[in-house]
Formats: C-alpha cells, sequence, structure tokens
C-alpha cells in the first residue's frame, strides 16, 4: 500500500478539542474577516496567542523553543486554523517550512538564534525560489552569492515573494558554484534579513489588485558566513527537502472549504435538491478521502519516512478539487459576485474565484508534482 | 494471527492460484473448484471471525487477484448472521422475497455464484435466514460485466437452516465488501499499468517517458491511494458515513482510473489474452453493486445538509460519530 493508515489517537483527538474550544473563545465567528486557508489574513498578535498555546514550531526541538511533538499533532492544530479562516498569515512559512529547514541543517547558533523567535510567532519568513528565468525550473536560478571577507555578497532577484513586504527574512537559494555536469551542484541556500542594505522590494499586484506577491531585487547584499543555511553546495538536496514540507498538508484542500460551509449556513433553501445532495455529498466524501490521505503523509513523516511521491501524489489532486468545489458551489448558487459583496459568502466566493488558478500553481504546478509522482511510482 | 500474517499469506496464495488462464476458465465455466479449494483449505472461506478491518484486508487481495470465488460473501455472511456460516456460501443483494411461516418464497436476483454455492444468506422482513441452494425452485444463471455470475434463485417455501434478527445492514456492508474489492483492483491495475507504460516503447522509447501518459499513470495512483485510505477509514468504523463517503469514492475511482489504464494500453488493453480486463471489468461491475457513487452521495449529501454548517467540519474528522 503506498500510504500508512491513518486514525488519531485520543490524545490527538483531545488536542483538536482544544484547539476548537480556542478558537470559538478567542475568535468567535462574526468578530474578524476569515479568510481562505493559507491565503488569510497576517496578524502577528493572533500567531503571538497560538504560541503561548505552544503551537507554533510544535515539531521543533523543546530546547530550542519547540515542543517536541510530531508532525500529526501539528496537522491537528493547522487543520482547524484553515478550516476556521484563522489569520494564519504572519506565522504560516516560518512555522511550516523555514522551522524545520532551520532546525535540519542550521548551525548551533542558527538554531538558537531563529528558532526560538520562531516559536513565539515573533519573525515572519518569505521564501526566496523563484526568479524571472528559474521558476518550476529552479536549478535554472541565477541569484549569485560571491565570497568575500567574512561573508558572501548576493546579486539577483527573486520574484512571486508572497509577504517579503510583511516577513523579517527569507532563505535565498541561489548559486555559489558552477558545474558543467550537473546543473544541481553549486547551489546554496542563505538566510537573507530583509532589510538589508542593497535590498529592494517592490509589490507585483495580484490580478485582483491585492498585495501579497514582490520582487525583491539584492545589489551587493552582504550576507555573513554565519548565516549561510547548511553546506555551500548542498541547496539542492536542502531546497527539495524543505519543498516536501509544502507539499501535502491541509493547506492543500482546504482553500475554498468556507466557501462550501457558508453554502451550508446561508443557502438553506438550495440544500433540499437530489441535485444538491449529489454535490454536497460527493465533495464531503472527498474531503474526508482527502484529509485521511493527507493524515497518513504525516503519519509517515512522523515514522522517519520521506513521502515526496506520496505529498505530490495528494497535492495533486486536492489543489485540483480546491478548484472543483469552488465551480460546484458556483453551479449550485447562481450569484454573480460582487466585491464588498454583503455576505460573508459573497465575500470568500469573490476571493475564491479570483485567486483559485494560485491553488495549482503555488507550491510546484501539477505538472511538476505529476512528473516528480510518476517517476516514483515504479518504485513503491 | 496478526494482520500481516494474515494478508501475507492470502496474497501469496491468492497470486499462485489466481491465474490469467484460471481466472479465464472461471469466468467461462462460472465456478473454480481449484480456486475455492485453495481458499477453503486456507481458512479464507469463512470469515465471520475475523475483525471487519481485517475481514476487509483479505477482501482486498481478493480484489488485487481478481479472484473467482465469493470470499466477499463469505464474509458478508457471517455479518448477517452475526457468526460462522457453512461455506462456500453466498447473500442475496436483491429481489422479492418473504417469509410466511417461517418459509422462504419469492425471487432473489444478483446472487453471487448462486448456481455454485451450497447456501445463500437472504434478508427477509428483517430477519436473516440461511437456505440451501439445492431448496431452490429454479435457478438461472446470469454474469455480471466481470464474467462472474450473478444469478436468479427462485423460493418457494423454502426451510431455512438458520435465522436470526439481522445483524447488520446489508447494502451497507454490502457497499463496504465492494470498497475493499475496488481498492485491490485499483492497486494491481496500477501495477500492471505502470509496468506495461515502462515496457512498451514507441517512438524510440518507453511510453512511460511521454507526460501525457505519466498523467495517467498518476491518475490512477491516486485513485488507488484515495480509496484504499477510503477502504481503511470504513473498515475501522464500518458505519453509515464512513460507508457512504468510501463507497462513493470507490465507485468514482473504479471509473475514471479503468478509462486512464485503458488508455495507456491502447489496443493490448482490449484484448482477452492480456490480463487488464480481469480488473477493469471487474472494476465496472463493483461500482454499481451495492449502490453506485450518486446512491451514496444522495445519501451523504442529504445527511450533510440536514447537520448544518456548524457541524459540516467535525463530521469530516469525526464521521459517523457527529452525523
Amino acid at each position: 500500500m503506498l500510504f500508512a493508515p491513518a486514525d488519531l489517537t485520543d490524545e490527538e483527538l483531545e488536542l483538536q478539542r482544544e484547539v476548537r474550544g480556542f478558537l470559538a473563545q478567542e475568535l468567535p465567528r462574526g468578530t474578524f474577516v476569515p479568510g481562505l486557508g493559507m491565503g488569510a489574513p497576517r496578524d502577528p498578535a493572533f500567531s503571538a496567542k497560538l504560541a503561548q498555546r505552544g503551537w507554533l514550531g510544535m515539531a521543533l526541538p523543546a530546547r530550542y523553543g519547540g515542543h517536541d511533538r510530531s508532525a500529526v499533532d501539528r496537522f491537528v492544530v493547522t487543520e482547524e486554523l484553515l478550516r476556521w479562516g484563522a489569520p494564519v498569515g504572519h506565522h504560516w512559512v516560518a512555522d511550516r517550512q523555514t522551522g524545520p529547514v532551520i532546525n535540519r541543517f542550521g548551525t548551533e547558533e542558527q538554531k538558537q538564534r531563529f528558532l526560538p523567535a520562531i516559536c513565539r510567532g515573533e519573525l515572519s519568513f518569505a521564501i526566496g525560489m523563484s526568479e524571472p528565468e528559474a521558476g518550476s525550473d529552479l536549478a535554472a536560478v541565477r541569484t549569485r552569492a560571491t565570497p568575500v571577507d567574512g561573508g558572501w555578497v548576493v546579486n539577483g532577484t527573486k520574484v512571486w515573494t508572497s509577504g517579503a513586504h510583511a516577513s523579517d527574512w527569507f532563505v535565498v537559494l541561489c548559486r555559489t558554484g558552477e558545474s558543467a555536469e550537473d546543473r544541481h551542484a553549486g547551489l546554496s541556500q542563505l538566510i537573507v534579513d530583509l532589510r538589508s542594505e542593497g535590498l529592494t522590494i517592490t509589490p507585483i499586484p495580484f490580478l485582483s489588485g491585492h498585495r501579497d506577491f514582490n520582487e525583491v531585487a539584492l545589489e551587493n547584499v552582504f550576507v555573513p558566513d554565519e548565516l549561510v543555511l547548511g553546506t555551500i553546495g548542498g541547496g539542492w538536496a536542502q531546497n527539495t527537502s524543505e519543498l516536501a514540507y509544502e507539499r501535502g498538508g491541509p493547506e492543500r484542500w482546504l482553500s475554498t472549504y468556507l466557501l462550501f460551509e457558508e453554502l451550508i449556513r446561508t443557502r438553506a433553501e438550495l440544500l433540499g435538491s437530489e441535485r444538491a445532495h449529489l454535490m454536497l455529498g460527493d465533495s464531503v466524501a472527498r474531503l474526508w478521502g482527502m484529509r485521511r490521505l493527507s493524515l497518513s503523509v504525516a503519519r509517515m513523516i512522523d515514522s522517519g519516512e520521506a513521502p515526496a511521491v506520496q505529498s505530490a501524489l495528494v497535492k495533486e489532486m486536492a489543489t485540483r478539487f480546491e478548484q472543483d468545489l469552488l465551480a460546484r458551489v458556483q453551479e449550485l448558487v447562481a450569484v454573480e459576485p460582487v466585491g464588498e459583496g454583503d455576505s460573508l459568502f459573497e465575500r470568500l466566493l469573490f476571493e475564491a474565484v479570483l485567486s483559485g488558478p494560485s491553488f495549482t500553481v503555488r507550491g510546484g504546478t501539477n505538472e511538476i508534482l505529476r512528473s516528480v509522482a510518476s517517476k516514483g511510482l515504479g518504485s513503491l | 494471527m496478526s494482520d500481516w500474517l494474515l494478508l501475507d499469506g492470502a496474497r501469496r496464495l491468492l497470486a499462485d492460484t489466481c491465474t490469467h488462464d484460471v481466472v479465464q476458465q472461471a469466468e467461462a465455466e462460472g465456478w473454480s473448484p481449484a480456486v475455492w479449494d485453495a481458499v477453503a483449505g486456507a481458512g479464507y472461506s469463512s470469515l465471520a471471525d475475523l475483525e471487519p478491518a481485517e475481514a476487509l484486508g483479505v477482501l482486498a487481495v481478493a480484489g488485487e487477484h481478481a479472484a473467482p470465488v465469493p470470499v466477499a460473501e463469505a464474509a458478508l455472511a457471517g455479518w448477517l448472521l452475526g457468526g460462522s456460516v457453512p461455506a462456500p456460501v453466498s447473500v442475496v443483494p436483491a429481489g422479492e422475497l418473504r417469509l410466511e411461516r417461517g418459509l422462504l418464497s419469492g425471487t432473489s436476483l444478483h446472487v453471487p455464484w448462486g448456481h455454485a454455492v451450497e447456501h445463500v444468506v437472504a434478508v427477509a422482513d428483517g430477519t436473516a435466514v440461511l437456505v440451501p441452494v439445492a431448496s431452490a425452485v429454479a435457478v438461472e444463471r446470469h454474469t455480471n460485466l466481470a464474467g462472474e455470475p450473478r444469478d436468479s434463485l427462485v423460493f418457494e417455501d423454502a426451510e431455512p437452516r438458520a435465522m436470526r434478527e439481522v445483524a447488520c445492514n446489508l447494502f451497507e456492508r454490502g457497499a463496504l465488501t465492494r470498497v475493499a474489492l475496488i481498492s485491490g483492483a485499483l492497486t494491481a491495475m496500477g501495477r500492471l499499468t505502470v509496468s506495461y507504460a515502462a515496457e512498451r516503447r514507441q517512438f524510440g522509447r518507453p511510453i512511460a517517458s511521454f507526460q501525457a501518459v505519466q498523467q495517467h499513470l498518476v491518475e490512477i495512483a491516486q485513485a488507488a491511494s484515495l480509496v484504499a485510505a477510503a477502504a481503511d477509514g470504513a473498515a475501522r468504523v464500518p458505519d453509515t458515513f464512513e460507508i457512504a463517503a468510501a463507497k462513493v469514492l470507490a465507485s468514482s475511482a473504479a471509473l475514471t482510473a479503468t478509462r486512464a489504464a485503458h488508455q495507456v494500453h491502447g489496443a493490448m488493453g482490449m484484448t482477452q489474452e492480456y490480463r487488464l480486463h480481469h480488473f477493469t471489468r471487474r472494476l465496472w461491475a463493483w461500482r454499481n453493486e451495492y449502490g453506485d457513487e450518486q446512491h451514496w452521495a444522495e445519501i451523504l449529501g442529504g445527511a450533510v445538509a440536514g447537520a448544518g454548517a456548524d457541524r459540516l467540519y467535525p463530521t469530516i474528522t469525526g464521521g459517523s460519530a457527529v452525523v
């Protein structure tokens, strides 16, 4: 079987109850503007509250401020936050991938410097992978770090850098060497302060006009040796392992969930038909099944496996479902989406239509994921 | 017996016995004494003593090998009667049956291997009854899309050998057996298709190196994974929500994955000599048995609409415990 079976233990169910209770108390419905999954707003104060409960950096070691908990525990917390539409934006990248990557590849000094602050919800990270000429083909990055006394001087341009304008740091994938035979060699990762001298952040507005994407230009930005992440030349392998944290989690099937819930909450008059029942039933079955798959990916991580192929299979399938769910809601409800609509349903619908295409692009396009998955199928 | 030992044993036994020719012959003749003797000899002819999850594991293995014997019915019969049942036995999934003065009369339809088994279990008026096939006044042979016998049996005042209040919901448990069978068949079909795509060369290279073909392989793997996860969930909690959701996913995956597998195999997949059809034809048949994806989606949808928005997510995580 490709996937480990998944069920929650009593302790994990207790955690689920705690998170539900916390959200009902801290963020009662109607008192905040919920977001669509991981696209939800940033709120450092909310992130700090999660940190107080021990729900950031959960799987990081306690000696760095983490909580020595499992990937499944983090899954339980994350799915509740996302389905509630909670403002997870501030801590999202740091909690999901930068923290784990620094813990895995970072120096003792880096761990002490960054991990406790990540676990307190203080530091916000962005992702410095894509470039104008390097999207799906990340080995084509041109941003270059040149050795100088005490560190590196970085030149190049990163694009589609979500939240760079509101974050503190980003991990930059760059070229530190060249190899004629192996384009994956000579890549490295640097931890770069987004307020560095020589670094310019320019917005790239979304098609909706919303500010999220940025271009980050690095012109002779100095990065000290102590901020090299992992090994010089080991960037490709490190980056690949970082991508594994990006794939297969609940954020890949919950982006349009709240819209679905609001449909049921506010359009009861449409829910009595056979057509509606077919749509609701099939959609709920898919959410139930994909959640179990996604949970089993977390279980596999906890048992020391590296389920890269499984994560790619889940993300490719689940993100298509996120778009399907939006389409199904629209088929059932004949409403023209209006910006600043009267109801939460209308606002979420408006936002979902405009952000929908990104679901199957962000974190690795579905075409790349299919390629990753199909290469692994023979060996499973 | 541990789960692993049980399944490993079943896997080896069925891999050895359910060869292409044996399955082919079983379809032609309507019964395979060789497979049945092997299965019965190894103790898989009665799964009633096993936990549902273990029994369903064996059924997935049966689906993986297109085993041409009523093991699903053996499990189902045991569940309905709440204990061991003499084998070989089948179960009546449909028809019009009634119990009068303790005697069974009426027509039973789509009975798997009805002509070949010794007994059938039928549910009439809320009572599960075990009757000998020999007591049927008429037996008419039919097959499903996969060439598996689905016979009609007519009874007139047949005397049950055992009778008790039905111990579970026939249609739900029947659907659960089909989920397990489908899960196994999808696994086998995926494996077969991946290896075919790696071997078959066109334009000077294996067709698996074409991205358009890779998409099909991924789609099958996704279907198989999703259904395996669903089958596991429904086996652990064999209740209405879990079974309905799992059958929705299994029946719908049966359709999409067989389409992809046939596309990869081209004309070879349309031949009797090549094994693909043992899986695709069964998937098409099992998709409809005990309710197709629409049947169960409608039930599930009605329940979800009735439960309301606040219980939606708790239902997705908690299933039947919530809705």
